[in-house]
């Protein structure tokens, strides 16, 4: 595995790449794949880079948080896929985990770990790298990635995932099949200056069910990091799935997410994004409902301080009747940090009996912070029952005068009113092993915090 | 006064079905816009040498600006802006026949009850003469008080001092594309000054303005509330204005100083070729309160959105916004409240109905400054669609940068419910009384603060909308 990463001899500079080093780090690729890649490229070429001034990255400016053009591409390195040689970081997370299904491990933008139950994978359930999955599952890759969920078109960003992707994970869940434990993937950034391109795809047939947890980590890292990722999710009729991403990585980081989820008949496809690390986390989250039936539950947290930055864009698409939606995005904001919650709701004339929800609810914890939030609805069917809502307010006083009159101290009092606040976005996907983790992580992060 | 002589050769019975103005000369500028018809309308109006200037000076900003690429679908609209007349004196305008009014708009006048002579006002073919005795023995009162209420250009012409310090001060040109456009071309409307202390029990109407042009295509309204006092001001009417034109882009300034409270209710109900692009907007300054009471039906599609910019310490500011958006028509409207100092406090309440084609879009912002400490806003929105093929959009914008600050959105859509029909229809209703009686359930939240003809008037209006809509 080693030898193969390390094929790509020399790192490119974000700015200079052009088509010849994007057919380079496509050599040795099946020719749909390297075609992919070019014609990736070419959108990414052709895409204006967002600006303030398109609605979309109206609060976040992208020019200000990220040197693009200076970034490496990191060569493919060997990777140590030695377990003994891993960060200390990546060790504890995983000891942390409790039972999985499988566990996948990436070192920067490279696999260098996998593991899967001998009785899923008999059932014929995949977890594997992306790069392996290119070889083992050829039909597959090429009918869904980067096709209907995340095509380079969606967006700049996008496009450049499609073109330099080095790596990611393939899950494959067959009809029928359920996993009772979760599979887990943690991953481990290192270089500074880089940037990090990797993709998930995970397919769950008809019946299926499967909880997926991805877990991303890293030190405080200078100059500007980039990790990108673009997560393809697919439930087919009248499967169950949960998707989860923790973000946790250390300042300096440069988070980015596209993420799409296709939920077919009386699927439920259920996601949650835990926001708590990086400097600048952008996360754009699309939900198709695309059959009867279909619903999806849509969790968010995010807690800031010093200068984070966190802008959230989701959209809930209903394009088949009698499907379901509900969002909820919590944000805690100290210090400095900053939020963007956009969001939109838009139901299509055929998808009558249409249910869909959006809340948006921010804490705003210090006088440097700030949160916007707009939460918009596009309904085109009449016989819906849609609503949103949206608030921004400080720590509920009455609150805090409660416990505080039951002997709790100001702080004590104001930390338990944070982790409460937020707390109720994870009581609605309650993961064995995340809820401990997140409450830990936000415990930590109030203790340190100016706030505390 | 040339009205004058106008309202005076007219006998009104003889005129009752083919109503026409005596020919006169006519001026107006060439169609299209070009720096010699800025000129020339403001030549026209004698105007002082600053007046030019500014108008000269939006006119190149309007050039510069871009067309808004959000909110109703404009494309059409440089057709339109190419060939309009952007100045025609307000008596030459009255040109039209009574039997070139739409019989739509004419049944529409009859089921509303309204007197023929006003029907023709409205369908833009003849000038308010009956108002006329209440008009005056008003202005007395106003004249006893100080109250100013004229034509926004005798404001300039017997005003200058007030006029100069407040006109363009809440929305300058730069603000917008068509508020540069407005600025350049402004023609007609309202100048309104209430005294410190003065409490006027009865509502300025625009409707009672005689002898001036009612309403222009780019009207300018400026009103100022000195200090401590109170008024309402109420302008169009729930009647369908008939219009041969296509475009009205207005501008709305107004001034509520420390302490004063006002009100600014407008119903307008445009036909249904209307393009209607206004920007009106509010100064709030300390423990002052400014309601705006906004109604939007007809027209092809409108751009709408009353704010508030609350920059006293205690200031309110309320927006009531109800759009009826019915077949073809797009209401994208709403209401921006600004918070710029502590303890200021805002509410929005929109309500729209969608019906056939029709798409009501509410967008707005509420916006809070660092510093503006304990400041308190509630915005709610609750659209009805009333069949599958209407749509509803909410674009709500929140940007919060102070910590005190509690702001909330709430908003929903939905459909008449099947339930609340069929007991209604088990009490002997038949479907359209209905949904008519629901629709009028819907919205009497904001009816209820109609003055009381108004209220009746919006509501006939909705039974009719409704009508034909089983099926």
């Amino acid at each position: 595995m080693a030898d193969r990463l390390g094929r790509a001899e020399h790192a490119f500079v974000s700015g200079n790449l052009n088509s010849l080093d994007v057919a380079r780090l496509g050599e040795g690729e099946p020719e749909w794949l390297a075609r992919r890649r070019l014609h990736a490229w070419k959108v990414y070429e052709t895409t204006p880079m967002p600006t303030e001034q398109m609605e979309e990255w109206r609060y976040t400016d992208l020019a200000q948080r990220l040197p693009i053009d200076r970034l490496h591409v990191p060569s493919m390195v060997p990777l140590r896929d030695d377990p003994d040689m891993w960060p200390q970081l990546l060790k504890h997370a995983m000891r942390d985990d409790p039972d999985t299904s499988g566990h996948l491990v990436l070192l920067g933008g490279g696999v260098v770990y996998t593991d899967i139950q001998p009785s899923l994978a008999s059932r014929g359930v995949v977890l594997t790298s992306l790069r392996k999955a290119v070889e083992e599952h050829p039909e597959l890759l090429k009918e869904h990635l980067a096709t209907q969920a995340v095509p380079p078109e969606e967006g700049k960003l996008q496009a450049l995932n499609a073109a330099l992707w080095t790596d990611g994970v393939f899950l494959y869940v067959p009809r029928g099949v359920r996993l009772e434990n979760p599979v887990r993937v943690t991953r481990c950034l290192s270089g500074a200056g880089a940037a990090y391109f990797t993709r998930t795809l995970i397919i769950a047939e008809a019946t299926s069910q499967v909880s997926y947890v991805d877990e991303v980590l890293s030190e405080d890292l200078d100059p500007h990091t980039l990790t990108s990722t673009s997560v393809e999710v697919i439930a087919r009729d009248g499967a169950q799935v949960q998707y989860v991403a923790v973000q946790r990585l250390g300042r300096g980081v440069f988070y980015q997410s596209a993420q799409r989820t296709l939920a077919d008949r009386d699927s439920t496809l259920d996601t949650l994004n835990v926001s708590l690390g990086a400097t600048t986390t952008r996360v754009d989250l699309n939900a198709r409902l695309l059959g009867p039936g279909a619903s999806s539950n849509m969790l968010g947290l995010y807690f800031g301080d010093g200068d984070q930055h966190f802008d959230h864009n989701t959209s809930q698409d209903h394009l088949a009747p009698a499907t379901r939606s509900d969002l909820l995005y919590k944000g805690a904001l100290d210090g400095a940090s900053r939020s963007v919650f956009r969001g939109i709701i838009r139901v299509a004339k055929r998808a009558q009996q249409t249910d869909a929800y959006q809340t948006n609810r921010n804490l705003v914890l210090s006088r440097g912070a700030r949160a916007d939030s707009l939460p918009k609805l596009e309904i085109e069917a009449d016989d819906v029952k849609c609503s949103h809502g949206a608030s921004v307010g400080e720590l509920d006083e009455e609150a805090i005068f409660y416990l505080m009159s039951r002997g709790i101290s100001r702080n004590q009092a104001e930390r338990l009113v944070v982790l409460g606040f937020l707390g109720e976005v994870l009581q609605r996907l309650p993961l064995g092993g995340v809820v401990e983790k997140v409450t830990r992580a936000i415990e930590s992060k109030l203790r340190t915090g100016a706030h505390a | 006064m040339p009205e004058n002589e106008l309202v005076e050769e007219l006998d009104l019975d003889q005129y009752k079905y083919d109503f026409r103005t005596v020919d006169k000369p006519v001026f107006r500028t060439e169609p299209g816009l070009s720096e010699d018809v800025v000129r020339a309308i403001s030549a026209h109006k004698a105007e002082p040498e600053w007046m030019l200037e500014f108008r000269l000076k939006a006119y190149r900003l309007y050039l510069r600006k871009p067309m808004p690429t959000w909110g109703a679908d404009l494309s059409d609209l440089e057709n339109v802006l190419d060939k309009i007349y952007y100045y025609v004196r307000p008596q030459d305008r009255m040109k039209n026949n009574w039997e070139d009014v739409p019989d739509n708009i004419k049944n529409t006048f009859d089921k509303l009850g309204i007197p023929q002579a006003e029907q023709k006002v409205l369908a833009g073919v003849g000038a308010q003469y009956e108002s006329e005795m209440v008009y005056h023995s008003l202005k007395k009162e106003w004249d006893e008080q100080g109250v100013i209420f004229d034509s926004i250009e005798d404001g300039l012409k017997n005003h200058p001092d007030i006029f100069r310090k407040y006109f363009a001060s809440v929305i300058p040109p730069a603000d917008n594309k068509f508020a540069a456009l407005n600025s350049a071309v402004w023609s007609g409307g309202s100048f309104v000054y209430v005294p410190p202390g003065v409490h006027l029990d009865t509502p300025l109407q625009a409707y009672f303005r005689v002898n001036q042009e009612r309403m222009g295509q780019f009207e300018r309204t400026l009103i100022i509330i000195d200090e401590g006092a109170q008024a309402h001001y109420i302008e169009g009417c729930t009647a369908p204005v008939y219009s041969t034109e296509s475009f009205h882009s207005g501008v709305i300034e107004i001034v509520v100083a420390k302490d004063a409270r006002f009100r600014y209710t407008t119903i307008q109900n445009w036909s249904n070729n209307m393009y209607n692009l206004v920007t009106q907007r509010a100064l709030v300054n300390e423990r002052a309160t400014m309601e705006w009471l906004d109604g939007n039906l007809g027209s092809k599609a409108t751009m709408k959105y009353p704010s508030c910019y609350l920059v006293g310490e205690g200031a309110h500011g309320s927006i009531l916004s109800i759009a009826y958006a019915g077949d073809g028509q797009h209401q994208d409207t709403g209401g921006k409240v600004v918070h710029a100092a502590p303890h200021t406090t805002s509410s929005i309440v929109s309500k729209s109905i969608s019906k056939g084609t029709g798409r009501a879009s509410y967008r707005g912002l509420c916006k809070v400054y660092e510093g503006s400490t304990s400041a308190r806003s509630n915005v709610e929105c609750d659209a009805l669609l009333i069949n599958e093929t209407a749509r509803s959009d909410t674009y709500p914008y929140i940007e919060i940068d102070e910590q005190s600050a509690n702001v909330g959105h709430e908003a929903t859509v939905s459909k008449i419910g099947d339930e609340q029909l069929f007991y209604l229809m088990s009490r002997g209703m038949s479907e359209e009384e209905a949904m008519a009686l629901i629709v009028r359930g819907f919205i009497e939240p904001i009816a209820k603060q109609l003055p009381l003809e108004y209220a009746v008037e919006l509501n006939r209006l909705i039974e009719m909308e409704m009508e034909g809509s089983v099926g």
